[in-house]
């Protein structure tokens, strides 16, 4: 394949037409949330771009982001998106292993200084000097710390590498924590989510690649153009929560007819993600649309959050009044956040004796 | 196996409206009307709007069938159909399994993914000027 001209050439040279292409960054647009119009100018940019080179680091990790990723949607155009890159080091994917692999990426690294993109799922074990978590006989803490540095860019794919996710959960038995938490002298794109939406992770790219510059990122790290509303806001059901219409149980006349499961534990209305309009299996629907509500899995500590089933509503979310406590300033500030603090020291300790009750609640 | 061959038929809320197609309504009318003063058309994201399936399928109604229907095979199949009201398209991509990638309402003369880009165009032309040649 030519691999040296720009990517419609490439694309060209593959039998994919430019309204194939037009047509791929117009549905990119839509999924992304910009106008239905920037396909266009997403296209030409994309087009004359240069390839950079990827290299993707897997630390504590359950391969589900790979998973997620090699299974995405229109496979033949997102592909290409990936063919546009150089992936030079992926430990799943990579037919090199042992020593060679190694070498690659000592290579990869040392070539392209300061231009390369890393992208790493897992989170980073920090305990016993980060022993817990090794590739070729080095910590993932020690790689981490030596690459990091020298990347153009950092991508943290899924809620562990962005958070600290399901390792980091208590007790945490080998000090884990998220990408950020190490590297602290460069911006790292957090793209949560258990498994994070596939074409999440090529729109960051694709943005990286046409405008060689990160998405905007909100106060967590996350690409606004994802991350920007919550599952609630775009969710399908949402006109039944404002009309007060809530499924009791799982299978009530209410849960038939599609009514809003907030009472059933759905946690969509503080979960940043783009489920509710990108959706998941081709397009096929999303939790909520299967009848589940939102889990929050691509929100920080999800999993230590309270019970699945658990109204929001009960008890509120302290998390989110101490966050705007910290903005209010300092006089009213201190005094609020003293209150949130034992409010969400209550909270807490109620999280933690979760029963089985409270999971069926 | 599609979602269509579980042999299971749950009531998902089709015969509530939200009562946000109706407001759309207005919008597209407003896209009409900006391309009649300075031709510049519009488009709005269908997928990225709360709609409840009885939403869609009220505006597809509402809006009407018109005289033209363009298929496009590109990557997938997708179709822009005119509506009843001239220079309002419903389109929709498909990716090559079959599957809706995105819907669209797109409001313009004729769809921008139609029309030939210049490029192409060039394109053609050398192909037709080798045909020619190759008469000779």
């Amino acid at each position: 394949m030519n691999k040296h001209g720009n990517l419609l050439e490439n694309l060209a040279w593959q039998g994919i037409s430019r309204r194939s292409f037009l047509k791929y960054c117009a549905t990119l647009a839509s999924l992304m949330a910009l106008p239905p119009t920037a396909g266009r100018a997403m296209a030409e940019a994309l087009a004359r771009a240069p390839r950079p080179s990827v290299i993707w680091l897997p630390f504590q990790e359950c391969t589900g982001c790979t998973e997620s990723i090699t299974r995405s949607h229109s496979p033949s155009i997102e592909g290409l998106i990936f063919d546009s890159i150089s992936l030079d080091y992926q430990e799943t994917l990579m037919a090199a292993a042992g020593h060679q692999a190694e070498e690659v990426l000592h290579k990869v690294v040392a070539e392209n200084e300061g231009k390369f993109v890393l992208i790493i799922d897992g989170s980073v074990a920090t305990g016993l000097d980060g022993a817990y978590s090794c590739i070729a006989g080095r910590s993932n803490l020690d790689l981490l710390r030596e690459v990091g540095p020298k990347a153009a860019a950092i991508v943290a794919v899924g809620s562990c590498a962005a958070f600290g996710g399901i390792p980091k959960a208590k007790p945490n038995p080998t000090g884990a924590v998220a990408v950020s938490d190490i590297i602290r002298d460069k911006p790292v794109v957090n793209i949560p989510g258990c498994p994070p939406i596939p074409v999440v992770m090529t729109g960051v790219l694709a943005h990286f690649i046409t405008f060689g510059s990160l998405p905007e990122l909100d106060r967590l790290g996350r690409p606004r153009a994802f991350f920007g509303e919550t599952i609630h806001d775009r969710c399908y059901r949402r006109p039944f929560y404002d009309q007060g219409k809530f499924a009791k149980t799982f299978d009530d006349d209410g849960a038939r007819k599609g009514w809003c499961l907030f009472e059933l534990g759905c946690k969509g209305p503080v979960t940043y993600n783009a489920c509710a309009h990108v959706k998941w299996n081709d397009g096929t629907s999303f939790p909520i649309e299967s009848g589940h509500g939102c889990i929050g899995c691509s929100e920080p500590d999800f999993w230590d959050a309270g019970g699945f089933y658990k109204a929001l509503s009960m008890p509120a979310d302290p998390l989110k009044f101490v966050a705007g406590a910290a903005v209010a300033g300092a006089a009213v500030g201190v005094a609020v956040s003293i209150a949130n603090r034992a409010r969400k020291g209550a909270a807490k300790a109620a999280h933690e004796t979760a029963t089985l009750a409270d999971l069926e609640k | 196996m599609g979602l269509e061959d579980i042999p299971v038929t749950v009531e998902t809320g089709a015969a509530d409206l939200t009562g946000n197609a109706q407001a759309l309504l207005g919008e597209i009318a407003a896209l009409l009307q900006r391309m009649l003063a300075t031709g510049e058309g519009g488009a709005i994201d269908l997928a990225s709007l709360p709609f409840s399936p009885a939403d869609r399928s009220w505006l597809e109604q509402r809006l009407g069938r018109g005289e033209v229907e363009i298929r496009l095979m590109a990557a997938g199949l997708s179709t822009f159909n005119e509506t009843a009201c001239p220079g309002v398209w419903w389109v929709s991509h498909h990716n090559e399994a079959g599957i809706r990638v995105s819907e669209l309402i797109e409001v313009a003369r004729i769809p921008e993914l139609v029309a030939a880009h210049p490029d192409d165009v060039k394109i053609g032309l050398e192909r037709l000027n080798n045909l020619i040649n190759e008469l000779d």
